[in-house]
């Protein structure tokens, strides 16, 4: 076993504005999977009391985003910090009392996703300033051309611990496996923007498919998924990535989110179940 | 089966001829992520008619007859959710002013456009040009099956309900579809929208025409698109395949509801070319 060789040292490091996103609203209810008309929280802004590492589903919410929720209210800027950011990046506070806290980028959907300690959370607020220090787009297993790394930072893949095994294969460590026919809504974008939903809307289906002991920041595989050039359908290709976003109040065809890391033919990999392989520990984030 | 048809409004709305739209970079990549400049979408397609093969063209989801929309964001909301597949569309403006046409489908792309697509005969098409002004005489919102109060209907016009399923009690349609076919167009409100099928999913997908009505299985829509474990999902094959990773043609969505309610019969000419009579 050894770690895999990357291009680290050919990657560029940028820093990119950002800023904590305030929540907005339509104004009107949504409609959740059992034809309920609702309006939940969870987008944007701070989420103080959720973080990496708590239960993805036991939560009055949609599209929970834990921590902090980091956009750009300039529309080409906020697709830089969108295509930018990689999981596992470290991101400090520049303004409002919280300055100077540091954080890491712990999954993207609508907004940057990022876990600070519970202190800074306390004090952050829509507005604070943030610098993210985005590195890993263009990263490649030097010895596996044919998998593609997306919003991952060299950092992440050391931290997960992934080993090339005695027969060539990167092995990874992951809490679940996703089939192909839950993921919904993120499908056909790009394998950078955003994340794509595995329908987690109902709480019938969270049992009987027996997701629900996953934890936001988990390391999950999806297969039949070619994540490489956008996000679709593909027998025996295989797609890992973060759970950035959770919530039970689920509107349907959404659920919880799944940042891509990386994805390839699924000869390539060694899938290891354990129930550690989260970003808490990958990333040994603060209390 | 018998539907509300007397208690359906019929009301005015107004779509314009687009033109196509494009960035300042022109590529998108294909799923083996090879670059190309997308071909298909927006304005006026010549070449490709319902009842063609989805797949096999040079194009990104071609959108055949005329793509049309409502300039006004909000305007074109209401067009998107109150045209219904069948309706009766007529010219306004411009050289082929008179002339009608038929709605056979909606396309949505993410923070992108959101289409309606009307066919006409050729000499019609040949006259249209973008920005003439189209009248689409908008039926079927509201509609409900009789017996079946379970099933919503979306996009659903009276005129293909008549030709479709109004007699006999089993539903047409070309095949029926494993879950794993729907790529993007999951979450979205069912009643405005098109879902992509992702051909490489399911073999069953083999020689889909433009036009084919196509049954999702394990998919619901009675709201909002998604998941949804012993319900189905009726569309409309709307626009031609992609090379687009998640993507593929998009179908419509014309009736939802549990699996118990539909009695299918796979039937190969389940398809508006026919049903309609679209020459």
């Amino acid at each position: 076993m050894s770690a895999p060789r990357l291009n680290t040292d050919r990657l560029v490091e940028v820093g990119v504005q950002a800023e904590v996103a305030h929540p907005s609203h339509s104004g009107t209810y949504s409609v959740d999977s059992y034809g309920r008309p609702i309006i939940l929280p969870g987008m944007a802004g701070v989420v103080a009391n959720a973080r990496v590492g708590d239960l993805v589903f036991p939560w009055a919410a949609d599209h929970l985003e834990p921590g902090v929720s980091a956009g750009n209210p300039q529309r080409d800027r906020y697709q830089a910090l969108q295509f930018l950011a990689c999981v596992g990046n470290v991101v400090r506070v520049l303004s409002g009392p919280a300055a100077g806290a540091e954080g890491r980028v712990t999954g993207k959907h609508a907004f940057v996703l990022v876990d600070f300690p519970q202190e800074a959370l306390d004090m952050l607020a829509p507005g604070d300033t943030l610098l993210v220090r985005a590195v890993g787009q263009g990263l490649r297993f030097l010895d596996f051309e044919d998998v593609a790394a997306r919003s991952c930072s060299p950092a992440l893949v050391e931290g997960m611990g992934v080993e090339v095994s005695a027969d060539g294969r990167l092995q990874v460590h992951v809490t679940a496996e996703v089939p192909a026919f839950m993921m919904g809504a993120g499908l056909g974008m790009s394998s950078e923007w955003a994340n794509c939903d595995v329908m987690f809307t109902r709480r019938e289906v969270v049992e009987r498919l027996g997701f629900g002991d996953v934890r936001l920041g988990d390391v999950v595989a999806m297969h039949d998924q070619d994540h490489r050039y956008g996000r679709g359908y593909r027998a025996g290709m295989l797609a890992f990535g973060v759970v950035a976003h959770g919530g039970y109040g689920g509107v349907p065809g959404h659920g919880m989110g799944v940042a891509t890391i990386f994805s390839g033919p699924r000869e390539r990999f060694e899938i290891v179940r354990s129930p550690e392989a989260n970003l808490r520990n990958h990333l040994e984030l603060a209390a | 089966m018998i539907i509300n048809g007397n208690e359906l409004l019929r009301t005015a709305l107004v779509g314009d001829v687009t033109s196509p739209v494009m960035g300042v970079n022109p590529y998108d990549v294909t799923a083996d992520g090879v670059p190309f400049v997308s071909v298909g979408a927006g304005g006026i397609c010549y070449t490709v008619r319902v009842g063609d093969a989805a797949g096999g063209w040079a194009a990104d989801q071609v959108e055949p007859g005329a793509s049309i929309a409502n300039p006004d964001p909000a305007a074109n909301e209401a067009l998107l959710l109150y045209a219904c597949v069948g309706n009766r569309v007529t010219v306004r403006t411009g050289a082929a002013a008179g002339a009608a046409g038929t709605v056979t489908g909606k396309h949505e792309a993410f923070h992108a456009y959101k289409h309606v697509l009307v066919h006409f005969d050729p000499d019609v098409l040949d006259a249209l040009v973008p920005g003439d002004r189209l009248l689409v005489h908008a039926c079927g919102r509201g509609m409900r099956i009789e017996d079946r109060p379970e099933i919503a209907c979306h996009s659903l016009g009276p005129e293909l309900w008549e030709a479709w399923a109004a007699t006999g009690e089993r539903l047409r349609v070309t095949r029926v579809l494993a879950p794993e076919v729907v790529g993007m167009g999951s979450g979205r409100v069912s009643g405005a929208t098109s879902v992509a099928l992702q051909t490489g999913a399911d073999e069953a997908l083999d020689g889909l025409r433009i036009g084919d009505l196509v049954a999702v299985r394990d998919w619901d829509a009675t709201y909002i698109t998604g998941y949804h474990e012993d319900r189905v999902t009726v569309g409309v094959v709307s626009t031609g395949d992609s090379p687009v990773l998640g993507n593929g043609p998009a179908t419509t969505i014309l009736l939802s509801g549990p699996a118990a309610a539909f009695d299918f019969e796979v039937d190969a000419g389940a398809n508006l070319a026919d049903l309609l009579d679209l020459g």
